[in-house]
């Protein structure tokens, strides 16, 4: 059991990529939540992939990745915030316009340098086990601002997400409620960088969170369930990606390990779901 | 225009000044020319088809799409600013059932304005929602999830979460649309209750019979305000005729009128 367990976590990488997996896995669920409650997964999607070009220009430059990310993100959050208004074009086709326009941009950039292919994954799939002290101190920041972020709009963008009509007609502004939430999304999604790269964010941002919704029937419940299995994908990621790595000899990747056992939880309380709902009288369905 | 009989002997200041209002989205005309009074603790309804304004009509009181012409006061002055003594009411259909939310998360809704950004709810505002979802008859399902409640059920805590928001004026949206008889009743005597504490009521609705017995007067739309008055002397047939031209539509004991453009309008008893 110690050796399973305990021993792993004996090595300064392996106890560096825990507590970043575990603050990772609990921001995106409690700021996930807001996420698959509000029904923009998709924008999320969109946001990992606009991250990318501010990322690819601070590593041709030499700067701070998070700085890059950061204001590519919030260029976006605020693009999509102020472009979700208009009727005449539908939020998805506008995501994916500027999904492909800020990556291929990313991807201009970053194949000025040689080794681009090695960095190109690496900023894509993140590398959990390199992470630093700094990093966990950055990834810590960012998040406690998208927390702080989502737990002092608490109400309002829950009213937003039920009721949209009925928050407007209280006098709450649509457009700035979007822009908050946009941006906690964002901070999030730049603070996960290292860990699990720009696109592995998605699965931590949503899956817990549906994973959540399946199971629970409260906003809070949700959201500690969430954070939880977040959290729990995480340490359960490292500790299968290591042993396979140690013991095995087979290379699995942390982050997309993580990934997998995410995608497997969520299946899991899926299939429970489906089983307890085909077991129940109809009329009890909507109670699950 | 003729002026609501007041209830009270002291004039008090309308409730909601329509003054020719009109409402145009691109080029074309959503509703036009509409002016009527609203005084405290009368009920209006607004009578039309699909399409005639009265969800524009509703929007623009909230402050929520721009006048074309005309001006619209609530409760003395403009609708953006009088927002916090309107309460809206959806109807129940328009929401997700599956939302994660109980009965009394949603009428605590009611007071987040008042309460404020980055708060808590304070004991007194979880009182006024408890007391609430009582006067609505649901106190026993407090704690079940939103969406496992009936359609009458769910518009009655929608309707409870408009009066936890303490306002002066309320806008229901086709509040009667589907909802059981008891529903139906529980929602007249809570609104006959609410226009007693000087409440005023506007309520787009089909139903005409709803119409009879939940409001006093009646406004008749088809993008342009075709009456505005009594509802007893509002709802005749010329005045449904222009307002319906070639549809059909319930009205009270259970008649069906039929209105048929330029033909005579017939009226048909009918039984269930």
């Amino acid at each position: 059991m110690h050796d399973l367990l305990i021993a792993p976590f004996e090595l300064g990488f392996m106890q560096r990529a825990l507590v970043i997996s575990l603050i990772v896995g609990a921001l995106g669920g409690i700021v996930g939540t807001y996420v698959v409650l509000r029904r923009i997964a998709f924008f999320a999607d969109t946001l990992t992939h606009t991250v990318f070009p501010g990322v690819a220009i601070a590593f041709v430059l030499d700067g701070s990745l998070y700085v890059g990310a950061l204001v590519a993100g919030l260029v976006s959050a605020v693009l999509f915030g102020l472009m979700s208004r208009r009727d005449a074009l539908d939020d998805d086709a506008f995501m994916a316009i500027m999904l492909t326009t800020f990556f291929g941009f990313g991807v201009m950039v970053v194949s000025r340098i040689t080794t681009y292919t090695n960095d190109l994954v690496v900023l894509l799939f993140g590398r959990v086990l390199t992470v630093s002290r700094d990093d966990i101190v950055v990834t810590s920041a960012l998040g406690a601002i998208a927390v702080l972020m989502v737990a002092f709009a608490h109400k309002e963008l829950t009213l937003r997400a039920f009721d949209p009509e009925g928050s407007m007609a209280q006098g709450y502004r649509p457009l700035l409620l979007d822009l908050w939430l946009n941006i906690a999304v964002t901070l999030v999604v730049v603070a996960s960088l290292k860990a699990v790269g720009t696109v592995l964010v998605i699965a931590l941002l949503v899956t817990p969170a549906a994973t959540a919704r399946l199971v629970t029937g409260s906003i809070r419940t949700m959201m500690a369930a969430a954070a939880a299995v977040g959290m729990a994908a995480g340490v359960v990621g490292l500790l299968i990606s290591y042993h396979a790595s140690v013991n095995h000899g087979i290379r699995l990747a942390a982050g997309p390990t993580i990934v997998s056992v995410l995608t497997l939880s969520f299946l899991v309380a899926l299939g429970g779901v489906t089983v307890r709902r085909r077991l129940r009288r109809p009329a009890a369905l909507v109670a699950a | 225009m003729p002026l609501p009989v007041m209830s009270s002997p002291v004039m008090p200041s309308p409730a909601l000044v329509f003054d020719d209002v009109t409402v145009a989205f691109d080029s074309s005309i959503a509703v036009e020319g509409v002016s009527a009074v609203v005084q405290p603790g009368d009920s209006v309804a607004l009578i039309g088809p699909n399409g005639a304004g009265k969800s524009t009509l509703l929007r623009a009181t909230l402050g929520l799409v721009p006048l074309a012409r005309g001006s619209i006061t609530v409760l003395g002055t403009d609708p953006v600013t009088a927002r916090r003594h309107v309460a809206y009411v959806p109807q129940a259909d328009q929401l997700d059932r599956e939302f994660p939310v109980t009965v009394i998360d949603v009428v605590r809704m009611g007071r987040y304005r008042s309460v404020g950004w980055g708060r808590r709810l304070r004991r007194s505002d979880k009182i006024l929602a408890a007391d609430a979802l009582e006067r609505v008859g649901l106190s026993d399902r407090a704690h079940d999830r939103f969406g496992t409640l009936s359609g009458g059920q769910r518009q009655r805590v929608l309707l409870a979460r408009a009066i936890c928001q303490q306002a002066r004026l309320l806008l229901l949206d086709e509040p009667f649309n589907g909802v059981d008889s008891t529903t139906q009743e529980a929602l007249l005597a809570v609104l006959s209750e609410l226009r007693n504490d000087g409440v005023a009521i506007v309520m787009p609705t089909h139903d005409l019979a709803v119409a009879h017995l939940a409001c006093g007067d009646a406004c008749l739309l088809n993008r342009r305000q075709v009456a505005f008055g009594p509802i007893e002397d509002v709802l005749d047939l010329d005045a449904l005729r222009d307002t319906y031209s070639g549809q059909q539509l319930v009205g009270p004991g259970d008649q069906v009128i039929i209105a048929a453009g330029h033909h005579d309008s017939n009226v048909h008893h009918h039984d269930h």
